[in-house]
């Protein structure tokens, strides 16, 4: 079966069900057993929603900029689906990432280095709360990184 | 370099008095000199202007005469330790630490010109002087991770994602933090709310709790053993930059809080992130072959934090001080 398009509604369906299944027994092998308590703690009552822009989406795979919204509660993803850029964009958090840069995620860049180096950047929402979570949110965004998809080639990359 | 008193043996004795010929030591030593002064020392020399703070003039002459050159070190004998003396749990256990100052200190090279803008002008002084002090440590463990370690890179990007794996993962924490606070900075200059959450993370924790214990757990451990003298000379003027770095972050915090006491609760909202997140560690760090154990380390940290809190006169709310109860080491600085 071929892989959902990069920014699909396919792919956001199966982002979901990565992000409730969480992260791979190898990822979760690498690191403490309490670093992975703490994340479980944060999934456990985080009420926040992000959505993660890709700025410079490919015209094949739809007009930008568009986000992957992500709802979180209840220690579960309650909505997750793509947002165009004519419907209201609502969420706690708006990050925003070049194609390039969530394709390098998608090949296997770390996604610490991701936020660390401002390859992904909070364009809107209060700071000091959203980084309480960063160790669950940069866990989240390797997860997200690593659901199978297309990611056509465009110039330049 | 011969073998000294244990790595740890400050911890127990508390603050120690520098007499006037030790500060002239330390403030006036040659690169070549610095060999032969006491990290201890300088560590505590960090903190003999924190209860009258020098003011940023003061600061930048210091740079001048005490500005070394990074090219001077000569690792050869750093490399004979590292791959003859040193054994293999000695070698991951350092690495795994300096790997945090590695990246640590390009993030606060490239960090730091954005706070430049609002400054005042006396202050920018110090700070281009700063940035100038940390693109020569982001050189000095370009030189140490390639000659020394070993690692190969085409650039220093290169030999700092050789060196990434050996950087836990919460690094993330305070170094991404601080990123997006420089974004906050830049894109308003002026805000001096958004200067001080950004000078609590950047001056406060990175440089004047995280850098000075990690820096004492390698250098004590260098002094020791009588190991990698180049980097022990290379280590310990960093430490001596970071002593301006400290002062002028502390004088600004200090400033800020005298001007508008409101500002303290800045620092307070930045402390309570910074510390929600220093309770978990993803690795498990052995420190033991370089003399040390967990409990010595997060004693370290608090002595550094405490220090520089009753310095400078901040005092904390009564829930960040139950926060420190659960603060871990974090494997890093700048």
């Amino acid at each position: 079966m071929a892989e959902p398009f990069f920014f699909s509604a396919e792919w956001a369906a199966d982002v979901r069900a990565a992000l409730i299944a969480g992260p791979s027994e190898q990822a979760r092998a690498s690191k403490l057993q309490e670093y992975w308590d703490f994340f479980e703690l944060i999934k456990g009552m985080y009420p926040a929603s992000w959505a993660l822009g890709c700025r410079t989406l490919p015209a094949g795979l739809g007009k930008g900029p568009a986000y992957l919204y992500i709802q979180w509660g209840g220690g579960t993803v309650t909505d997750c689906k793509i947002i165009g850029p004519d419907d209201p964009l609502d969420a706690t958090y708006v990050l925003n990432m070049d194609y390039a840069d969530w394709k390098a995620l998608h090949d296997g860049y770390d996604a610490q280095r991701t936020v660390m180096y401002r390859k992904i950047r909070l364009e809107d929402g209060k700071l000091l709360e959203f980084f309480k979570a960063i160790y669950f949110f940069a866990e989240c965004l390797a997860v997200i990184g690593a659901v199978p998809a297309s990611y056509p080639a465009v110039a330049g990359t | 370099m011969t073998e000294r008193k244990s790595p740890t043996a400050v911890l127990h004795e508390g603050p120690r008095a520098l007499t006037d010929a030790q500060v002239r030591e330390i403030e006036e030593s040659s690169l070549q000199a610095v060999l032969d002064v006491d990290i201890d020392d300088v560590i505590e020399y960090v903190h003999k202007d924190l209860k009258s703070l020098p003011d940023f003039t003061t600061l930048y002459r210091k740079y001048l005469k005490q500005r070394w050159d990074v090219y001077d070190l000569d690792f050869t004998q750093d490399k004979i330790d590292w791959t003859e003396k040193m054994t293999e749990e000695e070698r991951q256990s350092f690495i795994a630490v300096s790997s945090g100052f590695h990246h640590g200190e390009r993030q606060v090279e490239i960090e730091l010109p954005v706070f430049m803008i609002g400054a005042s002008e006396e202050e920018k002084l110090h700070i281009a002087a700063q940035i100038e002090d940390e693109a020569r440590h982001t050189v000095f463990f370009d030189r140490f991770y390639r000659e020394v370690v070993g690692l190969e890179g085409e650039d220093i990007m290169g030999v700092l994602d050789a060196s990434f794996p050996w950087v836990s993962e919460t690094f993330v924490g305070p170094f991404g933090l601080l990123a997006y606070q420089a974004d906050e900075v830049r894109h308003n200059p002026y805000d001096e709310r958004a200067r001080v959450r950004y000078g609590t993370t950047y001056f406060l924790w990175i440089e004047g709790v995280l850098a000075l214990s990690v820096m004492k757990v390698t250098l004590s451990y260098a002094r020791w053993r009588g190991f990698l003298p180049a980097y022990y000379t290379g280590f310990t003027a960093t430490c001596r930059d970071e002593s301006r770095h400290v002062q002028g972050g502390m004088r600004y915090l200090q400033d800020a809080v005298r001007k508008d006491p409101t500002m303290i609760n800045e620092i307070h909202e930045t402390l309570r992130t910074i510390l929600s997140l220093a309770g978990v560690a993803s690795r498990r760090i052995y420190f033991e072959p370089l003399g040390w154990t967990e409990d010595e380390v997060t004693m370290l940290f608090f002595q550094q934090l405490r220090r520089k809190l009753n310095d400078v006169g901040i005092d904390l709310a009564p829930d960040i001080e139950e926060m420190l109860q659960f603060v871990q080491p974090q494997l890093a600085g700048g």
